[in-house]
């Protein structure tokens, strides 16, 4: 497990680079604590206004003393803003609170060095096409919606969308191919 | 009802992290509202995976979730 709590002195002062860094591995498990809410809140919406919240935040975070302190009151931020759009919505939570210390201490982990290596070889595998859409993605970070970006490659949106799903298999299986698993459950 | 097909593009739709600017309150995917229950849930299964290739292919590591809140972060700023 990694100390994410190294990061929070510099996040205070208001340095969104390494907010960035923190966010780099808090991400993965604040999104796997929405699993359960994922039928009935969008938890990407939710989870990028938790982490707007955590940031606005933090300057004012005390630590407790105990391990990843700023990724455990993340856990709750994320959680609360997830009930609070259930009852936004008058829908009951399917959360059992009691699972939050259990989840952290199991999944804090660094960047995979491995997969990051052999990544940028599949990348260069990808057809043209997917590989175009994907990168229109990646460019975007999410600032654009998919009709624009595909418009900006001259593809349908549909096509686009196509070419992002193929994109991600391909990715996928060149992985596996070369030994990296990314979930221990297939997810494509 | 959604055809097969076009369950997985609104699927892949929903994957994207851009999301409709409100400051009011959390803006949700317009194309979320349009999925059942259970593409929710491959949606979500979709996105994580794509935020996992997207990190990796990060030169700093980011999904486009974390640089989409940090565009957020400083807009604000």
């Amino acid at each position: 497990m990694i100390e994410l709590d190294q990061y929070l002195p510099a996040i205070a002062a208001g340095d969104s680079q390494v907010f960035g860094l923190w966010m780099a591995s808090a991400e993965p498990i604040l999104r796997d604590s929405l699993r359960r809410f994922a039928s009935q809140i969008d938890a990407e919406a939710v989870l990028q206004e938790a982490l707007l919240r955590i940031w606005q935040v933090a300057p004012r975070f005390e630590p407790d003393g105990k391990p990843n302190g700023l990724l455990r009151f993340g856990f709750r931020v994320t959680r609360n803003l997830a009930i609070s759009e259930l009852r936004r919505q008058k829908k009951q939570s399917p959360v059992d609170p009691g699972q939050i210390a259990e989840t952290l201490e199991s999944e804090v982990k660094p960047p995979d060095p491995l997969l990051r290596r052999v990544i940028e070889r599949c990348r260069e595998l990808l057809p043209k096409k997917p590989a175009q859409a994907i990168e229109a993605r990646l460019h975007s970070a999410g600032r654009l919606p998919d009709e624009t970006l595909a418009q900006q490659l001259g593809m349908r949106t549909n096509t686009f969308l196509q070419n992002i799903t193929r994109a991600r298999k391909l990715l996928v299986d060149c992985l596996q191919k070369n030994g990296v698993e990314l979930f221990q459950g297939e997810r494509v | 009802m959604n055809t097969p097909r076009d369950k997985a593009l609104l699927i892949e739709k929903v994957a994207n992290a851009w999301r409709p600017k409100d400051r009011q309150r959390v803006a949700y995917h317009p194309n979320w509202y349009d999925l059942a229950d259970d593409e929710r849930i491959e949606a979500f299964s979709a996105t994580e995976l794509q935020r996992k290739l997207e990190a990796a292919m990060d030169p700093e590591g980011l999904s486009t979730t974390a640089h989409a809140v940090l565009a957020r972060i400083r807009e604000a700023g």
